[in-house]
């Protein structure tokens, strides 16, 4: 296949990107490292299995999903809204982290992961199911299911899953309107 | 494309007559190294009787039907959907108020070859009329194999149908019409492979209750013998010889792909997934290559080229950029796949398919993470209903057909529409 240059332009972490001339095979995760320098989504598997590589795509009707960036080409986000690992803290005027994101603090205060290579995966399949149970609510007795589902595709070959799924379930239970009462 | 999942979401959309449930042949999963000689004179309740009746019950399909992905072997309970409503799996275990355990050796052969148990009518969502050419030495082995399962006391569940479906005494009105004792060959063969090879195929695999048509009344229709059925929601494909030569099959290829799921033309997916993970896999050398011979038969036609197809640049470059964003990461640029993650698009059969049908339905749907016998397994492949919109879905099928499958650039996005809307789910 001879390589064509086309064009790309996206929002990343809220700002636009582009238009930045790139092969059009390129997958994202490549993208990512090697035209923006955003080194934070990991390239695990290669193949779509482990989803250390995972980006949010934010979609027009206000929902988001997790989209695997080592499977998927960077055309495949012309013109749409995608968040990566760097996107979630506050960042001061300098750039640097005044606070981590929820989901970040709480991974952090539970030892949630070791080696830390699937972890931005994780933050990024977390925050998706936050915003999921913001938007649809679910009752007590179903958050666990919902965490399961929500991080189930995941692997972290450090079998940090209990402490991931503990500290999603905590910033669950501590932020209001995630989690109803009843069923 | 599960295991039982993909069985129980093909049953619940199941458009077809009673006979949705025969999607889903299969069995236990404990391995059969060898087979043990079919026909041969074996001494009842002996190890080679029983030995056989496992072979044999394997080779029949019988626990795709009979065993949950929860429940205990042969204890019933796999829900088959259907026009008419809702079948259950029967409890075929030898427990004596549930199961079969009062049930005699002739009445096990007359529920096979007649639909009729000590109790009541069968509806033919147990392929009776498949079953009926099935020796009785063979229904004797596997009656001996299933009698020597553990019993378990759990309830066979009653279909849930609409009337008039609901009185069973009507199928024996059914059955005078219907019930015949032999099914229609597509292919041609005399040589004794072909022979064991239309045995296993009609009597045990019942390979005509999904792939063949069916007429108004649920019947299968035995003028177009193989001939392709849009049984659920993933189409059983023509598998005459000239079907499978169109789409390029060889004998070589069709046996690895009964023995390990996979294929130069694909992998199983849909209601044929459950078929080779529970069933074809444990069949010995000799009787894959039988049933691959009554497929094909003696003098097999060569297998097609793709033709070379023209199309709209236009349309073609959109549909080829969509397969470089969202499928070459994994098919690979050039649709050659990619080994122990994706199949071929290249000489896919799916893809070869004059029918597009199943070719949206994985676009649509995507397809799980299947492991195939060994340990060979694919990665799942994600739905994009929800990620690309009828043109775009269309655009790529046309794409695909065009390069890799030798077909028209037909596919509208109204048919991709009108697909979405049946596959609601």
């Amino acid at each position: 296949m001879s390589m064509t240059i086309h064009p790309i332009t996206m929002h990343i972490n809220g700002k636009p990107v582009g238009p930045v001339p790139v092969p059009e095979g390129i997958m994202m995760i490549d993208f990512l490292h090697e035209y923006l320098d955003l080194t934070g989504s990991r390239l695990g598997c290669g193949q779509g299995v482990c989803r250390a590589c995972v980006v949010i795509l934010d979609k027009p009707d206000g929902t988001s999903e997790e989209v695997r960036s080592c499977i998927t080409g960077a055309h495949f986000f012309e013109g749409k809204k995608v968040r990566t690992v760097e996107g979630h803290a506050q960042l001061n005027e300098k750039g640097e982290v005044v606070a981590l994101s929820p989901i970040q603090q709480k991974f952090l205060e539970h030892y949630s992961f070791q080696c830390g290579y699937c972890t931005p995966g994780f933050v990024n399949a977390a925050t998706v199911l936050l915003e999921k149970l913001k938007r649809q609510p679910v009752a007590k007795d179903q958050l666990d299911q919902a965490i399961t589902d929500g991080l189930n595709d995941h692997i972290c070959r450090c079998t940090g899953y209990v402490r991931y799924f503990e500290a999603v379930k905590e910033v669950a239970l501590a932020t209001p309107g995630l989690v109803k009462d009843g069923k | 494309m599960t295991k039982l999942r993909y069985l129980g979401k093909a049953l619940r959309m199941a458009a077809a007559p009673l006979l949705a449930a025969t999607l889903l042949a299969a069995c236990d999963s404990s391995s059969s190294p060898s087979a043990p000689a079919a026909g041969s004179t074996v001494k009842p309740g002996s190890a080679d009787q029983l030995a056989l009746g496992r072979y044999l019950t394997k080779a029949a399909d019988c626990a795709a039907c009979h065993t949950t992905a929860t429940g205990a072997p042969f204890a019933g309970g796999v829900e088959l959907a259907s026009p008419f409503g809702k079948f259950y799996g029967s409890n075929i275990t030898p427990d004596k108020q549930h199961g079969i355990g009062k049930w005699n050796a002739d009445q096990f052969y007359k529920a096979l070859h007649d639909g009729v148990t000590p109790d009541r009518h069968l509806y033919p969502a147990m392929p009776y009329t498949s079953y009926r050419s099935m020796t009785r030495a063979d229904s004797d082995a596997i009656y001996a194999y299933l009698m020597q399962q553990k019993p378990v006391a759990v309830a066979s569940k009653e279909a849930d149908l609409k009337f008039p479906y609901n009185m069973r005494f009507g199928m024996m009105f059914w059955n005078v019409p219907f019930l015949k004792n032999s099914l229609s060959d597509a292919s041609v063969g005399q040589s004794p492979a072909w022979l064991r090879g239309q045995y296993l195929s009609n009597a045990l695999g019942h390979c005509a209750e999904c792939h063949s048509p069916r007429g108004v009344f649920g019947q299968l229709d035995l003028s177009k013998p193989l001939a392709g059925a849009a049984l659920g929601r993933v189409a059983a494909p023509n598998i005459t010889p000239a079907g499978l030569a169109a789409v390029g099959w060889t004998a070589t290829d069709l046996q690895t792909f009964f023995a390990t799921g996979i294929a130069p033309q694909g992998s199983a997916y849909g209601e044929m997934f459950p078929v080779v993970h529970l069933s074809t896999q444990y069949l010995s050398k000799d009787d894959l290559n039988a049933v691959t011979t009554y497929l094909l038969g003696d003098k097999p036609l060569p297998p097609e080229p793709v033709k070379a197809i023209s199309a709209d640049a236009v349309e073609l470059d959109a549909g080829k950029r969509l397969y470089t964003a969202v499928c070459a990461g994994c098919h690979g640029f050039q649709g050659d796949g990619k080994p122990h993650v994706a199949v071929a698009m290249k000489g896919n059969s799916t893809v070869r398919n004059a029918d597009p049908h199943n070719l949206i339905v994985a676009m649509l749907d995507g397809i799980e993470a299947q492991k195939f016998p060994g340990t060979e397994s694919l990665q799942d492949m994600p739905g994009f209903a929800g990620q690309l919109n009828d043109k775009e879905l269309a655009q790529l099928s046309n794409f695909l057909r065009v390069t890799w499958g030798g077909q028209a650039a037909d596919v509208t996005p109204e048919r991709i529409k009108s697909m979405r809307l049946t596959t609601a789910h």
